[in-house]
């Protein structure tokens, strides 16, 4: 694993969940700016879990340009749990909408439109992972860590900021954290 | 040993893995770790056994 300016390279033996998000991400990149957030994140630097969901921010998106998304998942054999017949106006009123492979349920995406300061932050500040031949976007690591910490608080999510730490710890912006965790307090 | 002794040794421990793992990851060719990692990634996933309902009702759940 490789840290550069705003990239980290991983040339990483590919799980299912990998290859399950990479093909989710050529088919939303084309339509949308994405962030990967949460699990996933500390997964693909790493740690030694696994995950049945991956959580996607996107900014708002128009009706049309998402009915075109939409058929494209369709026609590459994805479909959605949880909102079958209404999954626009389901963003729109801020749920989040999830995606498998026809007959599965696991894994899937956990897809939701920007709602707050911090879902905007992700999509703005944000970090490339070249997966071997494949780009994936993910949130900044210290929002990422600070989130984890002191707003999901669970026991996976303090082992998850506990990991990316390790790993990142030579390239962690402490004033950024130290910001993050005055803008997170009491949220 | 009480609950709460039993607790805070259990999270030691598995802080003490997720350093020993971290540092491990960082030393080693990702090729290397990657193919230990799958193994715990691919088998959850592919001997995952719910129906729609059961997981989205178990989400729900969670999410309470």
């Amino acid at each position: 694993m490789e840290f550069l300016d705003n990239k980290i390279v991983v040339k990483r033996e590919l799980s299912d969940l990998d290859i399950f998000t990479i093909d989710f991400i050529r088919l939303l990149r084309k339509h949308s700016k994405y962030v990967i957030v949460s699990g996933y994140v500390s997964i693909l630097l790493g740690r030694s879990r696994s995950s049945e969901d991956v959580d996607i921010i996107i900014p708002k998106m128009e009706s049309i340009i998402f009915q075109k998304f939409l058929s494209e998942l369709s026609a590459a054999g994805f479909y959605c749990l949880n909102a079958e017949t209404t999954i626009y106006d389901y963003l729109n009123n801020g749920f989040a909408v999830r995606f498998a492979r026809v007959n599965n349920v696991i894994p899937n995406i956990e897809l939701k439109f920007a709602k707050n300061q911090f879902d905007e932050i992700s999509l703005s500040k944000n970090i490339v992972v070249a997966l071997n031949q494949d780009e994936l976007v993910i949130s900044n690591l210290e929002l990422q860590i600070v989130f984890k910490e002191k707003v999901l608080c669970s026991e996976k999510d303090i082992e998850d900021a506990r990991h990316i730490r390790n790993i990142a710890k030579a390239h962690l912006n402490s004033d950024m954290i130290k910001k993050y965790e005055v803008m997170l307090h009491g949220l | 040993m009480d609950s709460e002794e039993f607790r805070r040794k259990n999270q030691e421990e598995r802080f003490r893995f997720i350093d020993l793992w971290s540092k491990y990851v960082l030393e080693h060719d990702d090729k290397n770790w990657s193919k230990q990692q799958n193994i715990i990634i691919n088998s959850c996933l592919r001997s995952a056994n719910m129906t729609k309902e059961q997981y989205l009702f178990m989400k729900e759940k969670n999410r309470r």
